[in-house]
């Protein structure tokens, strides 16, 4: 089956008066295929929400080519729109209006039934807050209205901009339950996030972005190992002893001030059989198996704060970043 | 035809046109009631009173050509005073004159209905294309301010057709609105008229009158709220509308024509917008012409007109060019 959503080479540049030449997106990559809960993980200013609008037709792309549901975007978008449910960036919304009208009114615009008003309210726990006008309501229930928009037409297709945006920890754990039985029923997701914790959480595949480009993507157990090197902690009495009798036995160790770490272990049984031989007793092996986060942050550079946006220029740890993307190469799934 | 149904809801949600119209009707309210307190039926003395005055009033005016003629042909009967009359005596002439005086016109504290609904009309034209302009920059500013076009746009991924909508809608709406509010408006003078006041001569002219009026209006209505919209679609917001018919009024109809007045411009008045808005209600509108007998010999005129089809042709192109700007540039936006 052909990919749900298809970018390739996606360029886009702003000029703007203020902030003069930002480039967002830089020939950027991305494939969906269907049924897939698909994280699209970066940092703030990485590029994700410009993609989104690029493949959406609300932003002209500079260059690259782009499908959704097997129809060229932006030309013709308009086929499919129907089957795509999306929401970009916290959609704002007339405050003037209560919940139930706003849905009722972009029903009435797409011609879907307005009895999926109700449905969509309930499926986002909006149901008995929808005639409270939307400027009373808080950022998260702002933010359950926009899926629920995003859900009233019944898409194949659910696009959703960092909906965890300011949804409190009770929120965000419904809408990964929304998300998951929204995947059951065959529903492909794209979920954009800076937050490493709700991708892991949620998506089967994953594609990291930084600086406008494709760092790694590919399903996420294949992600994680890609960046396995297979490293163990250790503990042990005597850590300087035990290092050299490691790097003896063609380990590369790097010592810390209570545990070591060990490189390329394939078979964890031979540290401690080295280290047993010379009376040296194990108190504690740990699998340093990465996770999403350290992936992330080795990824997209500096890292320390994914939080903190970044300008989008050629400088400093891009570099590192190019060589991430050359050294280890990009894993990509299967049925991509 | 949906779509047209969610715009005009959203349209007639809208707290500003909620608030115009609240003015519409309030302006109306004191019109019509300060008239009708204002107001009597005359009585059969009063009437007969307002003829006799009327009469007397015709007879003096003839008087007044009689002497002249006399004066001038040099044949005043002896005894009688030079009095300071022009060498044409045409301005006196009664047959000459636009109307001439008739009995409502000695009515004091009656409101005619023939002589008033002119002026009336006047007064509702200028308030509904006042709501036009600011209802048309209104409605499509805020939305393309606050995010419900890009809502839209999700839905229906084609511009042209979302924006042609919202135009026609407006348009649909604030004609509607205007023909109502002006047949209302017309028919509770003309009661007031027949109970509390007099008709005054409704024939054939007057009602063909009126009616041109009326329909030049509805016209003036409909350019300025495309006006309107098309001012602040480009600017992006209400207040790019606000502001370019503010600067527009200062720099051009105020400062433009003080430095077209200083460097003796032949016939400023033909720059300026309103001056053709003028000509396309009244069909003709005539200025003091400043440079026209600076050189001539014998007979000069001392004004000049503008005529309704150049000027209709003026605000017809402007509006267009405007409309065909703003759709054009919409077309292309990067909506963020
Ligand atoms: N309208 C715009 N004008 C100028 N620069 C923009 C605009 N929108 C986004 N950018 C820039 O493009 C980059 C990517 O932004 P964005 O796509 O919003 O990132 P993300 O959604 O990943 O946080 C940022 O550097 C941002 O400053
Ligand atoms: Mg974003």
């Amino acid at each position: 089956m052909s990919a749900v959503i298809e970018i390739e080479g996606l360029r886009k540049t702003f000029n703007s008066v203020r902030h003069g030449r930002q480039v967002a997106v830089d020939g950027f990559d991305l494939t969906v295929g269907p049924g897939e809960v698909h994280g699209f993980l970066g940092p703030n200013g990485s590029g994700k929400t410009t993609t989104l609008r690029a493949l959406l037709g609300l932003v002209r792309a500079d260059g690259g080519r782009m499908s959704v549901l097997g129809a060229p975007s932006p030309t013709r978008l308009a086929q499919v729109a129907g089957r795509v449910g999306a929401i970009v960036e916290s959609p704002q919304f007339f405050g003037n209006f209560t919940g139930y009208r706003t849905l009722r009114l972009l029903a009435l615009a797409g011609g879907v039934p307005v009895s999926r008003v109700d449905e969509a309210l309930e499926q986002v726990g909006l149901h008995d807050r929808g005639d409270e006008r939307v400027k009373g309501y808080s950022l998260g229930m702002k933010q359950r209205l926009a899926v629920a928009s995003a859900l009233l037409k019944n898409p194949e297709l659910l696009i959703l901009d960092e909906p965890a945006n300011g949804l409190d920890p009770a929120g965000i754990r419904e809408m990964r339950d929304l998300t998951r039985s929204l995947a059951d029923a065959g529903v492909t997701v794209l979920i954009s996030s800076h937050i490493l914790a709700e991708i892991q959480l949620i998506c089967d595949h994953v594609t990291i972005i930084s600086r406008g480009r494709r760092v790694a993507s590919g399903r996420v157990d294949e992600v994680l190992a890609g960046f396995d090197r297979h490293e163990f902690l250790v503990r042990v009495a005597e850590p300087e002893r035990a290092a050299e009798l490691l790097r003896a036995g063609g380990l590369p160790v790097d010592v810390y001030s209570d545990h070591l770490v060990v490189g390329q272990v394939d078979d964890p049984t031979r540290i401690s059989r080295l280290l047993g031989e010379q009376g040296l007793w194990v108190r504690e092996l740990t699998s340093l198996r990465p996770d999403l986060e350290s992936v992330f942050l080795e990824l997209t550079g500096d890292g320390a704060h994914p939080e903190v946006p970044r300008q989008v220029d050629g400088s400093g740890p891009h570099h590192r970043v190019m060589e991430m993307d050359a050294g280890v190469g990009e894993v990509r799934g299967d049925n991509a | 035809m949906n779509l047209v149904r969610a715009e005009l809801e959203r349209l007639g949600a809208r707290r500003f046109v909620q608030l115009m119209l609240v003015l519409l009707v309030l302006a109306f309210g004191v019109t019509a009631s300060t008239t009708l307190a204002g107001s009597h039926q005359p009585t059969a003395a009063e009437l007969t009173d307002a003829r006799t005055q009327a009469a007397e009033s015709r007879r003096q005016m003839d008087e007044v050509y009689q002497r002249c003629v006399a004066q001038v042909n040099g044949n005043l009967p002896p005894g009688s005073e030079q009095e300071d009359f022009p060498a044409d005596c045409s301005e006196f002439d009664p047959v000459l004159q636009d109307r001439l005086p008739v009995a409502t016109d000695f009515l004091p504290g009656v409101f005619v209905f023939s002589q008033q609904a002119e002026p009336l009309l006047y007064f509702l034209i200028a308030f509904l294309a006042l709501f036009g302009f600011l209802v048309g920059a209104s409605y499509v500013g805020a939305d393309l301010n606050s995010g419900g076009v890009v809502n839209l746009l999700l839905w229906r991924p084609r511009r042209m057709t979302v924006l042609g909508t919202k135009l026609g809608t407006l348009m649909g709406a604030v004609l509607g609105l205007s023909l109502l509010a002006s047949l209302v408006y017309l028919a509770t003078f003309w009661v007031i008229g027949q109970s509390a006041g007099l008709p005054g001569q409704l024939d054939g002219a007057f009602w063909a009158g009126l009616g041109a009026v009326h329909a030049r209006g509805l016209v003036l209505v409909l350019l300025t709220s495309v006006l309107g919209f098309a001012l602040a679609t480009l600017g992006r917001h209400t207040s790019a509308a606000l502001g370019t018919v503010a600067a527009y009024a200062v720099v051009w109809e105020l400062g433009a024509r003080l430095v077209m007045e200083i460097v003796d411009t032949a016939h400023p008045d033909r720059f300026m917008l309103s001056s053709h808005v003028g000509a396309w209600l009244s069909g003709r509108l005539e200025f003091w012409d400043a440079s026209a007998c600076a050189s001539a010999s014998g007979f000069c005129e001392r004004v000049y007109a503008l005529t309704w089809q150049p000027a209709l042709a003026v605000l017809l192109g402007l509006t267009a060019l405007l409309a065909v700007a703003a759709f054009s540039v919409f077309r292309r936006r990067d909506l963020i």
